[in-house]
C-alpha cells in the first residue's frame, strides 16, 4: 500500500477540484513531543486537491498530531509540511487557518461567544470577512449543519451533539479549501452523524479536500475514498477502502486494534471479494444472484 | 519471597503506604511545618545576625541531608529578582542613613543601607528556604492525610488536593483552547494589538468549561458518598512517632518563647 | 427488589418544558436495561431520576414516584443514594476525584468516604478491581490513564460501594472501538459477578445488542418503544426515532431491500 496508489485511486475525484485548492504533503515528517514521545516517525504522504481521506488508528497512533501538522499548530521536528508545494514553516497559524480549517473533537474547548451566530462569525471575521458577506457565510454554515434557526441561542443551551455541529459550522464558515475534521461523529446521535455525512459530501462536491480522523469504520468506508492507517506514528496502510478493508489487510488492521466494517467481514466470509460498504456487499450479492 | 503486601489481592499495597526515605523526609509533615514556623519566627524576630545565620545553617544542613540543595537553589534563583530589588532599595534609599560608600550624582549608596539590606535579604532567603524545604520534601497527599488525621474536614482536604491537581489540568485545557482558537484564525504570533483581542476567546472557554464541569463533578463526588457523615478512613497516613511529637512540641514552645521574649523586649 | 419508575415526570428548575413525561419502567437486579434515543430525548435526565440524584442533588421538580427497593428516592439521603445506585457518566476525566495518587486509592475513595475500617476498604478495592478486570492498573496514576482505562477505573470506583444497581450514561461515547469493547465486557462481567441491575444509556446499539436484556427507546421524554433487546433493536421504527439500528440488522435490511433473497448462510456471515 503506497501513497501513490491512494493518489491514483482518487485522481478521478480530483477532476472537479476547485482550482483554488492546493495539495498538501508531508515530506519525511517526524515529531517528538517535549517529553520524548515520538508521535510521528518519518511520515511521507501527499493529499491531492479534492481527495477524501480518512485517517484511522488507535489512540496514541499519532492521528491528532498528524492533524495538527496540517494547519501549523505543530511544526515537524524534522521534515517538511508543504502546502501547494511550498513549505508551511514560515507561515503563521493565523495565515494557514484560511487555507486549512480544523474542527476539533471537543466542541467545548472553543465556545466563548454568547450566541450561536457570534460563535460562527469568529472564524471568518478573523480572516477579514465583514458585513453582508459575513452574515451570509454564517447563515449558510448554520443551515448546512441543521442549526439554521438557532442563530440567537446560547451555545450552552444546545445539547452536546448540536454543540459539536456548531463547532463544525464555525469551521465551515471559514470556507477553507482544505477541511480537517477530528472525530466528527464521536458522541453524535444518528441524526448528528447523518448531518456530518451530508457536510462531508457537500464539501466534496465543492471540490474541497476533506481529511477526517475517525474510529467509526462504517463512516470511513462509506464517505471516504482513501484510508490511511497509522500505527506508532507510521503509515502502515494507505489506499481505497476496498484495499484497506480487504482480507489481505486484516492482519495489519487487527495488529492496530481496528476491526473492518461488518460489510467487509460478511463479504469475505461469503467469498465476494472486498465489500467495505453495505452498498458494495449488496451489489456483489446481486451480481452473484444473476451470474 | 514476595512480600504479602505486593501481591495483588493481598492487603494494602506498598505503593500506598510507602514512607519516603531519609531522616528529615520521613518526619511527620506537621512536625516539619512546626519546625519551619520556628525557623521563620527565629529569622525575623531575633535581632541582628545570630538568628538568621542559625536558621540558614539549620536549613542548609537539613537540605543537604535530605538531598534537595539543588531544589532550594532553584527556588532561591526564582526569588532573586525580588530579593535583589529589596537590596537595591535599602542600599540607596534607607531613611536616616548618613554614611555613603560613594557618590554617583544624586545616588548615594550607604554602608548602613548595605548592612540593613543584606540582613533583610538574608531573612527573606531564610524564610523562603525554610518553607521551600518543607515543600520539596513532603508529598501534598501525605500532608493532607496528616492534617485530615488531626481533624481537617474532608471538604477542605478535597479542595486543596483538587486545586493542586487542577493546575496542570487547567494548563492542558488552556493549551487545547489556544489551539482551537488559533485554528480559527486567532492571531497569537503577530502584532500586539491583534493578540490583545484574543483575551475573551481564550479566557472564556476556560471559565465556561470549568463551570460546566462543576455539576458533573459534583454528581460524581456525591455518587461516591462524599457527603457521608462521620470521619473519612485514611489509607495513607504518615506515622507520628514519639520523636515527631517531641520535636513538634519543642518547636512550638521555642516559637512561643521567641515571640514572648521579643515582645517583652528581652531580646535586645 | 427493583428500581421502579411510576408515571415519572421531571422538569429542571427554571425550565419551561418537562424533560420527562409519565415514564414507567422497572429494573431488576441481574438484568441489563438499555436506553436509546436521539440526543436531548431525556436519557441523561432519566439516569438522574432513576438513581435518585434528581431531584436529590440537581433539584428540579419530580412528578410520580421513583422507588429503589421500595424506598422512595426523595426520602433517601444523598450519600445513601450512592449505596443503592452507582452513577457513571461519559466523561472519564470528571468521574475521577483527581485527589488520589494511585488507582488503588481512587477506587477506595468511596469506601473511605463511608468511614469503613481499613481492612474492609482494602478488600472492597481488590474485589472491585477484579470484578472489572483492572487489578494491574492499581499502582498507576489516575490522571495518566487512557479514556477506556479511566472509564474502567471509574466503574470500579462505583462498584466498590457495592450498589445493587448501576446507572451508566453513555459510558462508551468518547471511546474508540477497542475501549468500547473493554467497557462493555467489563460491564457484562460486573453484572454477572455482582448481580447488579444495570441501566445503560447508549447510542451504540451494537453494545446494547451485546449486553442488554431489555431495551427502551425514549423520544421527547416519553417511552416510545419497550421490550426485549431483540424485539426493540429490530423494530423498523428505530430510525425514525433517531436511533441507528445495530450493524447486523441494518445490513440485513439493506440486503433485503435490494431484493436479494435472505438465507441462513447470509445470516451466519453477518453474525
Amino acid at each position: 500500500m503506497r501513497s501513490q496508489a491512494g493518489a491514483a485511486a482518487s485522481a478521478g475525484a480530483a477532476g472537479s477540484a476547485g482550482s483554488g485548492t492546493p495539495s498538501i504533503e508531508l515530506d519525511g515528517v517526524s515529531f517528538v513531543y517535549p517529553d520524548g514521545t515520538k508521535a510521528l516517525d518519518a511520515v511521507s504522504l501527499r493529499i491531492d486537491p479534492g481527495e477524501l481521506v480518512a485517517v484511522v488508528g488507535q489512540n496514541g497512533s499519532g492521528k491528532s498530531t498528524f492533524a495538527r501538522h496540517l494547519n501549523g499548530l505543530l511544526r515537524p521536528t524534522s521534515g517538511r509540511v508543504l502546502l501547494g508545494g511550498a513549505d508551511t514553516r514560515p507561515l503563521h497559524v493565523a495565515r494557514l487557518a484560511g487555507l486549512v480549517g480544523l474542527a476539533f473533537q471537543n466542541p467545548d474547548r472553543q465556545l466563548f461567544a454568547g450566541g450561536v451566530s457570534a460563535e460562527v462569525a469568529f472564524g471568518p471575521r478573523n480572516l477579514g470577512v465583514r458585513g453582508a458577506a459575513l452574515d451570509e457565510r454564517v447563515k449558510v454554515a448554520l443551515v448546512a449543519v441543521g442549526l439554521g434557526g438557532e442563530g440567537a441561542s446560547n451555545p450552552y443551551d444546545l445539547g452536546y451533539s448540536r454543540r459539536k455541529l456548531l463547532s463544525l459550522a464555525s469551521v465551515l464558515a471559514m470556507r477553507t479549501p482544505i477541511l480537517v475534521l477530528d472525530e466528527p461523529t464521536t458522541g453524535q446521535d444518528a441524526r448528528g452523524s447523518a448531518r456530518v455525512r451530508a457536510v462531508v459530501a457537500a464539501a466534496a462536491d465543492e471540490g474541497r479536500t476533506v481529511i477526517s480522523i475517525s474510529h467509526d469504520m462504517r463512516f470511513v468506508a462509506e464517505c471516504f475514498r482513501r484510508v490511511v492507517v497509522l500505527r506508532a506514528g507510521r503509515v502502515v496502510l494507505d489506499g481505497p477502502p476496498e484495499a484497506v478493508f480487504g482480507e489481505e489487510a486484516w492482519p495489519e488492521l487487527r495488529a492496530t486494534f481496528l476491526e473492518p466494517p461488518l460489510a467487509a467481514l460478511a463479504g469475505a466470509r461469503l467469498h465476494l471479494g472486498s465489500t467495505p460498504t453495505s452498498a458494495a456487499l449488496t451489489a456483489a450479492l446481486a451480481r452473484r444472484a444473476q451470474g | 519471597m514476595i512480600a504479602a503486601t505486593e501481591v495483588p489481592g493481598w492487603g494494602l499495597p506498598e505503593y500506598v503506604v510507602r514512607r519516603p526515605g531519609g531522616l528529615y523526609r520521613s518526619t511527620n509533615p506537621s512536625t516539619k511545618l512546626a519546625i519551619a514556623a520556628l525557623e521563620v519566627v527565629a529569622a525575623f524576630a531575633v535581632p541582628g545576625w545570630p538568628g538568621v545565620l542559625a536558621v540558614f545553617a539549620a536549613v542548609l544542613a537539613t537540605a543537604a541531608a535530605a538531598r534537595c540543595l539543588r531544589g532550594l537553589a532553584v527556588i532561591g534563583l526564582a526569588t532573586s529578582p525580588i530579593v535583589g530589588s529589596i537590596l537595591l532599595i535599602n542600599l540607596f534609599l534607607l531613611p536616616g542613613a548618613a554614611d555613603p560608600i560613594a557618590r554617583f550624582g544624586p545616588l548615594a549608596p550607604t554602608w548602613s543601607g548595605l548592612w540593613f539590606g543584606l540582613q533583610t535579604v538574608a531573612r527573606l532567603f531564610a524564610f523562603s528556604a525554610a518553607i521551600a524545604l518543607v515543600y520539596l520534601t513532603t508529598a501534598i497527599d501525605d500532608l493532607l492525610a496528616d492534617l485530615a488525621r488531626r481533624g481537617l474536614g474532608r471538604r477542605a482536604v478535597f479542595v486543596v488536593g483538587a486545586a493542586v491537581q487542577m493546575v496542570p489540568r487547567t494548563i492542558e485545557r488552556a493549551s487545547e483552547i489556544v489551539d482551537a482558537q488559533r485554528a480559527r484564525g486567532l492571531d497569537t504570533e503577530g502584532r500586539f494589538w491583534r493578540r490583545a483581542r484574543g483575551v475573551v476567546p481564550l479566557a472564556a472557554p476556560v471559565v465556561f468549561g470549568a463551570l460546566t464541569e462543576v455539576e458533573e463533578r459534583t454528581l460524581a463526588l456525591e455518587a461516591r458518598a462524599f457527603s457521608a457523615p462521620g470521619r473519612q478512613t485514611l489509607l495513607r497516613v504518615p506515622p507520628d512517632t514519639i520523636v515527631d511529637r517531641v520535636l513538634r512540641w519543642a518547636a512550638v514552645i521555642g516559637l512561643v518563647a521567641i515571640v514572648g521574649l521579643r515582645a517583652a523586649g528581652r531580646l535586645g | 427488589m427493583a428500581i421502579e419508575l411510576l408515571a415519572v415526570g421531571y422538569r429542571y428548575a427554571g425550565a419551561s418544558r418537562a424533560t420527562l413525561r409519565s415514564i414507567n419502567l422497572r429494573l431488576e437486579p441481574g438484568r441489563v436495561l438499555g436506553v436509546a434515543g436521539a440526543n436531548e430525548s431525556g436519557k441523561t435526565t432519566l439516569c438522574l431520576a432513576a438513581s435518585g440524584f434528581a431531584p436529590g442533588v440537581v433539584g428540579g421538580h419530580l412528578d410520580g414516584t421513583v422507588l429503589i427497593d421500595e424506598l422512595d428516592t426523595r426520602a433517601i439521603s444523598t450519600h445513601a443514594l450512592a449505596l443503592h445506585c452507582g452513577l457513571l457518566f461519559q466523561n472519564a476525566a470528571t468521574q475521577l476525584s483527581n485527589t488520589t495518587a494511585t488507582v488503588f486509592e481512587e477506587v477506595g475513595f468511596g469506601p473511605c468516604n463511608l468511614g469503613l475500617p481499613v481492612d474492609e476498604v482494602v478488600e472492597r478495592v481488590w474485589w472491585a478491581l477484579g470484578a472489572v478486570g483492572v487489578a494491574d492498573l492499581a499502582p498507576r496514576d489516575p490522571d495518566r490513564l487512557s479514556g477506556g482505562q479511566g472509564q474502567l477505573v471509574a466503574l470500579a470506583s462505583v462498584l466498590a460501594l457495592r450498589p445493587r444497581y448501576l446507572v451508566l450514561d453513555e459510558p462508551t461515547s468518547q471511546l474508540d472501538p477497542a475501549g468500547t469493547a473493554l467497557v462493555a465486557d467489563a460491564l457484562a462481567r460486573a453484572a454477572a459477578e455482582t448481580g447488579a441491575g444495570i441501566l445503560i444509556v447508549e447510542h451504540k446499539t451494537d453494545v446494547l445488542a451485546r449486553i442488554a436484556d431489555e431495551v427502551i427507546v425514549l423520544a421527547e421524554g416519553s417511552v416510545a418503544l419497550a421490550g426485549s433487546a431483540a424485539e426493540v433493536l429490530s423494530d423498523p421504527r428505530l430510525q425514525v426515532l433517531g436511533v441507528e439500528p445495530p450493524a447486523r440488522i441494518r445490513l440485513e435490511r439493506e440486503v433485503r431491500a435490494a431484493g436479494i433473497g435472505w438465507s441462513s448462510t447470509l445470516a451466519e456471515a453477518i453474525a
